[in-house]
């Protein structure tokens, strides 16, 4: 197992840091060692800022949205309701599905001409032209993350709902003969009790937008003008369609640095958080 | 006023529910309508003659068994790989004691946060090196070391659920560690199994970015690769898409209606404790 580990994840990440101090362009062709080339053109060029930009704005709108979406239905399917116990496992049904599926309903249901949603904004006479969703630089990263977090919500919902589950009853009807409302309730009793659960949807969302591949490639390939170009877009982009792998080492390393001080950070303050409950 | 809660609360059901199936539902009926109804600009809700024509086209226009029997040989290769590694990982991790057994446990669960795409770039150099590029040998290392962390973490609520007597028992008698865990974790902690096999099968039947990456020849593509050359041509055809994406979607379904209940008290048991 720990062959296994090193084999596939340490000597790659030393082999990623090796090869982007080279200047190698296809794979297997040898490359003659450049230092710190690579990173001075990366960090020069607006490129990477612009696909940094990118992927933090996909990043908070993908967690923002995912984590409402999932807390909200979470509430809704912890309600008592015939059939709920089908409901809450089989809410998950979007996530099962490969991101092919999900592509290409996102197409379809998006395209300008033949989608049903262009066709209802247009019934409803809220546009009188057809909308290129996917296809305008503006639009472009909105549609996408719509689609990714319609395929990501249940999955957390799930993880939320079996939080709410925990909590004993008791704890809401001693709320309920105090007097509060919904609301108050939600506010005092539910929430801060899952407040560990819901710090995890939200780390777990955010690394895993920033993971985000299939959805944004197969719907617009990081276009248009490069409005969809996350890092995990340009990184593929540079290795596989530029056959330039040095430079797509040298943007993985960046981008490892770049996690690595979030991750540090959450866990920084994680752990003064549980300081500061002891004192 | 009950009668306005109780409606409130199925109200709200409902509009949940809708969010997740509609969309679903279109895909599926689109499935089946003909192809000018298909690219009619005005959309229909429910096909005016049904057809199975696009289904019968996969069959014939396209390679679509191939994609189809490449990407079950991925996925039950993977599936299986894991299941022996990570209950070897997950009995060493939480009944034996060593030392740095819990930094290991931590490590494990960071490789599984970790963004893959940062594995692309070396693992296509290794796997160049290797010779296994551009074959199915090459997808299932990849997915059982990104599935692998995740099912031992799984794999946690059940093994430490069985009790240390019985191990200590068959010990005594002389039980050698390997035997102890085939014997007695395995069969307890079955559903802990299925949960992690539903696991690695859905993440392998799923996974896309090292399969485009990794995969050249049109003989060994799995089945989302071969999908997306569909998806990516300038005439779209949308009818091979969408009975595709229904097939491609069943397998995931029927195996989550074997061990779903397992894989979410799998999932959420490492979650919530």
């Amino acid at each position: 197992m720990l062959a296994w580990v090193f084999l596939t994840l340490i000597y790659p990440l030393l082999d990623t840091a090796r090869l982007s101090l080279m200047n190698v362009g296809y794979v297997g062709t040898p490359g003659t060692f450049v230092g710190a080339d690579n990173y001075v053109r990366v960090l020069g060029t607006g490129e990477f800022w612009r696909s940094v930009r990118v992927s933090l704005i996909w990043t908070v709108l993908n967690v923002t949205l995912q984590f409402l979406l999932a807390l909200i239905a979470a509430l809704v399917l912890n309600q008592e309701f015939r059939g709920r116990h089908i409901v809450r496992n089989w809410i998950i049904l979007p996530w099962l599905f490969p991101s092919i599926v999900l592509a290409t309903m996102g197409k379809w249901v998006l395209d300008p001409t033949l989608g049903v949603v262009n066709y209802l904004l247009r019934a409803a006479g809220l546009v009188r032209a057809p909308i290129s969703f996917l296809g305008s630089p503006g639009l472009a990263l909105y549609a996408v993350t719509a689609v990714n977090v319609w395929r990501w919500f249940p999955f957390f919902t799930v993880i939320i709902l079996a939080a709410l589950q925990t909590i004993p009853k008791e704890l809401g009807e001693s709320a309920d003969i105090d007097g509060a409302g919904y609301l108050a309730r939600l506010w005092y009793v539910e929430l801060p009790s899952i407040s560990e659960v819901l710090k995890m949807v939200v780390l777990l969302a955010s690394l895993w937008a920033i993971n985000i591949f299939d959805a944004i490639w197969l719907l617009t390939r990081g276009g248009p003008m490069y409005a969809t170009t996350t890092l995990t877009i340009l990184i593929y982009y540079k290795g596989f369609q530029e056959y330039r792998i040095s430079l797509a080492a040298t943007l993985s390393m960046v981008m490892f640095l770049l996690l690595l001080i979030y991750g540090l950070s959450y866990l920084r303050r994680a752990v003064r958080e549980e300081v500061a409950t002891l004192a | 006023m009950r009668l306005a809660k109780n409606l409130a609360r199925y109200f709200s059901v409902a509009a949940v529910l809708a969010v997740v199936l509609l969309p679903m539902y279109w895909i599926v009926i689109s499935s089946f309508k003909t192809l000018p109804e298909l690219t009619s600009p005005t959309p229909t809700f429910w096909p005016r003659t049904f057809t199975v024509e696009h289904y019968v086209r996969l069959f014939q226009q396209v390679p679509f068994v191939t994609y189809f029997l490449n990407s079950v040989y991925v996925a039950l290769a993977s599936t299986a790989i894991t299941l022996v590694l990570a209950s070897l990982a997950a009995y060493s991790l939480y009944r034996c004691r060593y030392r740095a057994r819990h930094l290991l446990y931590r490590a494990f669960i960071s490789i599984y946060i970790f963004p893959r795409v940062l594995l692309l770039i070396p693992l296509y150099v290794l796997f160049t090196r290797m010779g296994v590029i551009d074959t199915l040998l090459a997808l299932i290392i990849v997915n059982v070391t990104v599935v692998a962390p995740f099912s031992i973490w799984m794999l946690r609520a059940f093994f430490t659920a069985v009790p240390l007597d019985l191990e200590d028992a068959a010990m005594v008698d002389g039980a050698s560690r390997l035997q102890v865990l085939v014997r007695i974790f395995l069969p307890l902690s079955a559903p802990g199994l299925a949960a992690v096999a539903l696991n690695s099968f859905l993440m392998s039947w799923t996974e896309y970015l090292f399969a485009v990456a990794f995969i050249i020849s049109d003989g060994h593509k799995t089945l989302p690769v071969g999908m997306a050359h569909f998806l990516q041509q300038y005439f779209i055809d949308w009818g091979l898409l969408m009975s595709s994406s229904v097939l491609i979607a069943i397998p995931p379904i029927v195996l989550f209606g074997l061990a779903g209940r397992w894989f979410i008290k799998g999932l959420t048991a490492g979650a919530v404790r």
